[in-house]
């Protein structure tokens, strides 16, 4: 009698925790930013040779691929670019409550910045709409410092 | 018709156990350069080969962090996960397809700050037989390797300690490797600790941070690059089964299938007589006799003669790794590509205190996985012919 191999195709669970990683990350151009929120300020970098406002700030240009380190403050309104209805969570568990994500044009930046916009139907949200920055109230120099955005 | 490729540029960062800035900083700082210093700017590069290891940044898609430092912003990108000198390859081929005239191959690894890199090997193992048995890991791997060549051809851990100790004489002179000691002898390789026997500390690896960049042209744009272009002649590829179980380890099959490909290419009969120096990747000094054999670089099962005769130094018959090698630095993905730039700087005469009497000839070989389960080989020289 032959012997008799296993099931031609298992599912064998093995976990891909790889390691810690210690992260190197380049911390100017967001802590420029975190810092400025403290005082309710954001800031941002600009590019010399071609005005590019990007925030949070790169240490150089992408398309001049220069270094940039000159300091911009952008507005904290802008316009919501886009926008995403979250009705379920990554894994597919619905939401007691949407939440729409934004992606929001600051006054002064040529880049987006991402937030959430609370309004109270989220139909009411659309492309193009004005929208603040609503604080939290002691700001502490953190990203987290901008609580939400709402309509203007 | 096929086009010939020449090294025009190259460029590297000094490899240390923590560079001490984030990966695009210091890729930004290493290509920015390297343009600055050829009169070029990203314009002039047609396309961008990335090299790294998704496992070896600890994100995915590794490459998508990378493009903009290295100036590939809207550009012609592409990515090797796998060694430096499979890249330079590659890039090789892009341009002998006529599509382009320039690449910008670009290695890099954070493995001496990030991460320890034996526990990133652990998951190159099979997720339901090696890692089940749990006996495999890198180090024992190649303590596996080391006494399979050892004992076939009667080589000592004294032979070992030799080769270790000449790497680390050669780092040394070397002001880009990480780890070097000017007056290294068998003895002090014999004072460090035992890992894996007969692998002690000072014969493996250094955990490297580091970076290399290379500028490939075509011989339509070499020569307005450069007044020194140094030509690819032949390259070769080759990799074995991943199952250990099915490999001598005696001797690496895929790096003589591979080497045999470029010297084909190269139109090198004798590569032991044509070739002037060698750079070689090799992550533990077991591995040295077992690639040089296999490159045809000196008889096989000659690594105790080899070692004895000093017949790899710098003035040797056959310097190996002036450079200093895999023991004076190891940064994955960028490893090969170093190789590829050390050739470069022996065939231009630019390598200071560790160039070798006139180089014409140069072999650069870059390995991957298990054991140097991937091997590629790169015959170079400064005869466009
Ligand atoms: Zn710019």
């Amino acid at each position: 009698m032959a012997f008799q191999m296993g099931e031609e195709t298992r599912q064998v669970q093995a976990t891909w925790d790889v390691t810690t990683y210690n992260y190197k990350v380049d911390g100017r151009g967001i802590k420029l930013l975190a810092d400025g929120m403290k005082d309710k300020k954001i800031l941002g970098i600009r590019c010399h040779n071609c005005g590019t406002v990007y925030v949070p700030g790169p240490p150089f240009c992408r398309k001049c691929y220069i270094p940039i380190d000159e300091i911009a403050e952008v507005k904290d309104s802008g316009e919501v670019v886009s926008f995403a209805v979250e009705m379920a969570d990554v894994r597919g568990n619905p939401l007691d409550e949407v939440r729409v994500s934004g992606m929001i044009k600051l006054d002064g930046s040529d880049t987006f910045i991402n937030g959430r916009i609370q309004v109270d139907d989220w139909h009411d949200v659309h492309i193009g709409m004005r929208v603040k920055a609503v604080w939290v109230p002691e700001p502490q120099g953190n990203l987290s410092d901008i609580d939400h955005f709402e309509p203007i | 018709m096929e086009r010939k490729v020449a090294v025009v540029g190259y460029a590297m960062t000094r490899q240390a156990s923590d560079i001490g800035v984030p990966r695009p900083i210091m890729l930004f700082e290493l290509v920015k350069g390297l343009f600055d210093q050829m009169g070029i700017t990203r314009d002039d590069i047609d396309t961008f080969v990335l090299c790294s290891n998704d496992f070896q940044c600890g994100r995915t898609i590794s490459n998508v962090f990378e493009d903009t430092p290295v100036g590939a912003y809207m550009k012609d990108e592409t990515k090797v996960e796998a060694d430096g000198v499979m890249a330079v390859m590659y890039g090789a081929i892009r341009i002998m397809s006529g599509l382009y005239d320039t690449a910008l191959v670009v290695g890099n690894s954070l493995g001496g700050s990030e991460f320890r890199p034996y526990l990133i090997m652990d998951y190159q193992l099979h997720p339901a037989y090696d890692r089940q048995l749990g006996i495999l890991n890198e180090p024992v791997t190649a303590a596996l390797q080391a006494k399979a060549y050892m004992e076939k051809y009667k080589i000592t851990e004294d032979h070992l300690n030799k080769i270790a100790a000449r790497l680390l004489r050669n780092a040394a002179k070397n002001p880009f490797a990480l780890r070097g000691k000017e007056d290294a002898t068998p003895e002090y390789i014999a004072s460090s600790e035992y890992l894996y026997e007969p692998l002690r500390e000072l014969h493996c690896y250094p955990f490297t941070d580091g970076a290399c960049a290379v500028v490939l042209a075509s011989d339509k744009r070499a020569k307005a690059l450069t007044d020194k272009p140094v030509w690819i002649k032949g390259f070769g590829d080759s990799i074995e089964g991943y199952f250990l179980g099915d490999r001598d380890l005696s001797w690496s099959r895929s790096a003589k299938v591979a080497a045999d490909r470029a010297y084909r290419m190269a139109g090198i009969s004798n590569p032991a007589k044509e070739i002037d120096v060698a750079e070689i990747s090799i992550k533990f000094a077991s591995q040295e006799p077992i690639i040089c054999e296999a490159l045809g670089l000196f008889p096989e099962g000659s690594g105790a003669e080899v070692a004895d005769r000093g017949l790899a130094e710098i003035g040797g018959e056959m310097p190996v790794c002036p450079s200093g090698g895999g023991l004076g630095a190891y940064p994955f993905s960028a490893m090969g590509l170093i190789r590829v730039a050390e050739c470069a700087k022996q065939i231009n005469g630019e390598a200071g205190d560790i160039q070798v009497k006139d180089v014409k000839t140069a072999v650069a070989h870059g390995q991957d996985g298990f054991c140097a389960q991937h091997n590629a080989v790169m015959v170079l020289s400064s005869e466009e012919g």
